[in-house]
């Protein structure tokens, strides 16, 4: 392929401690590439490992196995002070924006942090001439700088999150949830300042949804995960006009139709049941308690991410 | 404008406007406080002690420490017997000593003793030249001419010289509270900047760190927790001797395990929230994570645990020098007040009363201000 890879992760797996020996596997071997200028979705039900997956990516928890390439650097086990200089490199967009800004902070403060920790100013006044342009890029003016973060409406305090993300100018940034916790209204605004910077920038994002319908919208590339193993990765067009597996098939199917009409000719598809304990995961496939399609087999032996033609990659054991 | 559901004009600088007033957050802490009378009734009332104990010695005239024993035990309102010629009046002191009270409630001199006439059991003092009569035959001691054995008209009069009246050493007891509210204050203030510097620190790295090091950093508070309180400040009282410092140092020790355990809590739940793990990811350095981040936000529950541990250690003051371990005399605290009154508590109440007061005072403003400013910072009362 031509365009170089901004992210490369392989078979990337976090674990955590839950106590009395158990173990939660919110991510299991997942393995993709992210590459520069693009965005790639990753999407799943609640508690699918997609934050985990995220937050194990940008190093806030240490990863259990597997690497993470930046821009081919290796940063799946550098310490914090040797990775402080690359954190400029990749930024996060959190989902919640009334817990993501600090309460007791001006918005000014907030934005010039990145600044600071880098060296990039010196003193806070200093950081104004970069703050303003930012503020007023995310459409925001100046006049907002010494407001609270508490002020602010929830648009706007995503808005000063994404700002306090991209001033680094970063070349990854990874999106978790971002439009998530936002009223349908504003989700467009925010999505739409995302493109704007990636065709100003070439900024590459992970994109974290669970809704399918955005992702669509903002991915090159999507990937389905499910219980912390990615089931399904293609070209975004072709996940909703050829989803292969049988989970991608029922979260297509969750997504509600305006026409009344074509929701009723809509093929009944939905996904029973409820998602397992990722403590102690089903043998074999995963989504075995759950497929509508399970075979013997499912339950058995796992299926392997593999190319089934086009770059469209799936796990599972139908299309063997 | 006739139609009053017309669209306005809209700019986009209309709409990302806030139109709220630009408020600080100390500023809107103080909105939520001031509409709480009771928490602004105990603010204005430190205020005004703060005033008493530090303005206070400069207008007075007296010196906490000097004693006069010819007016021991006077009393705030003095019951007196009218003088001989009317002017002025006759104060019989506990010493069976004949005081002269200016017109004004001033004290004048003590009356020259002429004889003790014991036949009508009466001492004989002299006033301006004339004989004026003690009859201490039975109680209550009343002053008569001795010629005539008329007993003078008595009323009350306000102790003009000693307004809080004096105390069993003649000492002045407004004086007194002023230096005592002094030393309450100054052990409640360092206490509270003792907890605050050690009780923040200690909780927030603890916290903070998390793991290992928080299992034995909160098992040292355990310990020092699990040995009662009282008892470990009269123990190092005694091992480092009484008086002021050794107080301080005591208070100071052991007050902040409250302090570090509520900051642990919250910045171990703090620590968890996004704008944490922004700052991980912007690549902040752990001083601006704690310092700007987490102790901000913790404040809140540091500034309420202050003001309520503030009573606790002025409490502690106030009893350790009532028990006699604290301050030493002449020095004036009003623990050590109150145990100079109980000598005299039947005939003078007023010298336990009075720093009694004191204590509650004081006692109630800092719980009024720490129950305000809990409410005031609290962020689901917000209006």
């Amino acid at each position: 392929m031509s365009e170089t890879a901004m992210l490369e992760v392989k078979n990337l797996t976090k674990h955590f401690k839950a106590g009395r020996g158990q173990v939660v596997h919110a991510v299991d071997n997942v393995s993709f590439v992210l590459k520069k200028g693009k965005t790639l979705g990753l999407v799943g039900e609640s508690g699918c490992g997609k934050s985990s997956c995220a937050r194990t990516v940008i190093r806030i928890y240490e990863p259990t196995e597997g690497t993470i390439l930046l821009d081919g650097q290796d940063i799946s086990h550098m310490k914090q002070r040797e990775l402080k200089p690359l954190r400029r490199k990749m930024q996060m967009i959190f989902q919640d924006p009334y817990a993501s800004l600090n309460a007791r902070m001006t918005v000014r403060d907030i934005i010039a942090e990145p600044l600071l920790a880098h060296g990039v100013v010196k003193k806070k006044d200093q950081a104004n001439e970069l703050v303003y342009p930012m503020l007023e890029r995310v459409g925001l003016t100046k006049e907002h700088a010494n407001r609270y973060a508490h002020e602010f409406s929830g648009g706007q305090r995503q808005r000063v999150g994404i700002a306090r993300a991209l001033i680094l100018q970063p070349e990854l940034v990874i999106c978790d949830e971002p439009i998530s916790a936002l009223d349908v209204s504003i989700q467009a605004q925010v999505i739409n300042l995302l493109r704007d910077f990636q065709e100003e920038k070439g900024v590459s994002y992970l994109f974290i949804a669970h809704d399918l319908s955005m992702v669509r919208y903002v991915s090159d590339d999507v990937g389905v995960m499910y219980l912390g193993q990615l089931v399904e990765v293609c070209e975004s067009g072709e996940i909703y006009k050829n989803p292969l597996h049988p989970y991608t098939k029922g979260l297509l199917g969750s997504i509600p139709i305006a026409n009344p009409r074509l929701a009723r000719e809509k093929e009944k598809s939905s996904i029973e049941g409820d998602i397992p304990s990722p403590i102690a995961p089903p043998s074999g496939c995963r989504f075995h308690t759950r497929c509508p399609f399970a075979r013997p087999e499912c339950g058995e032996r796992a299926p392997v991410l593999k190319d089934v033609g086009g770059g469209h990659m799936v796990a599972c054991h139908l299309y063997g | 404008m006739d139609n009053k559901w017309e669209m306005l004009p809209s700019s986009s600088e209309d709409r990302e406007k806030i139109w709220t007033k630009n408020r600080t957050f100390a500023g809107d802490v103080w909105f939520r406080f001031r509409r709480k009378p009771t928490a602004i009734a105990g603010f204005v009332l430190i205020v005004l002690l703060l005033l008493f104990a530090l303005a206070g010695p400069l207008f007075t005239d007296y010196s906490y420490s000097v004693q006069n024993l010819e007016v021991v035990n006077i009393p705030p309102v003095m019951k007196v017997f009218d003088a001989p010629d009317g002017n002025g009046s006759l104060y019989i002191t506990q010493g069976l000593k004949v005081l002269y009270v200016n017109p004004d409630g001033t004290l004048g001199d003590q009356l020259k003793k002429v004889r003790e006439d014991s036949e009508m059991s009466m001492t004989i003092y002299d006033y301006n030249g004339a004989e004026v009569g003690l009859y201490y035959g039975q109680k209550p001691y009343v002053i008569a001419d001795p010629a005539t054995k008329v007993i003078y008209p008595s009323s009350t009069v306000r102790n003009a010289s000693y307004l809080l009246g004096t105390d069993s050493l003649g000492r002045d007891i407004l004086t007194r509270l002023m230096y005592g509210i002094r030393v309450s204050l100054l052990v409640a203030f360092i206490a509270a900047a003792v907890n605050m510097v050690i009780g923040v620190l200690y909780g927030g790295i603890s916290g903070y760190l998390g793991g290992n090091v928080d299992t034995v950093l909160m098992r040292v508070v355990d310990i020092i927790n699990t040995i009662p309180l009282t008892l470990y400040v009269i123990l190092i009282v005694v091992l480092l001797g009484s008086g002021l410092q050794s107080i301080i140092v005591a208070l100071g020790s052991v007050y902040w395990v409250d302090m570090a355990r509520v900051v642990r809590g919250q910045v171990l739940s703090l620590k968890q929230q996004e704008f944490v793990l922004a700052a991980k990811t912007i690549g902040s350095s752990t001083k601006t994570i704690l310092f700007q981040h987490l102790i901000p936000n913790a404040m809140g529950s540091i500034l309420v645990t202050v003001t309520m541990l503030i009573p606790s250690a002025i409490f502690m003051e106030a009893f350790l020098s009532f028990l006699g371990i604290g301050l030493q005399p002449p020095l004036a605290s009003l623990g050590t007040m109150c145990n100079d009154a109980t000598a005299n508590l039947r005939t003078c109440p007023y010298q336990m009363f009075i720093p009694a007061l004191g204590i509650c005072l004081i006692m109630f403003a800092f719980n009024f201000v720490g129950d305000g400013l809990r409410d005031a910072l609290d962020p689901k009362l917000k209006k």
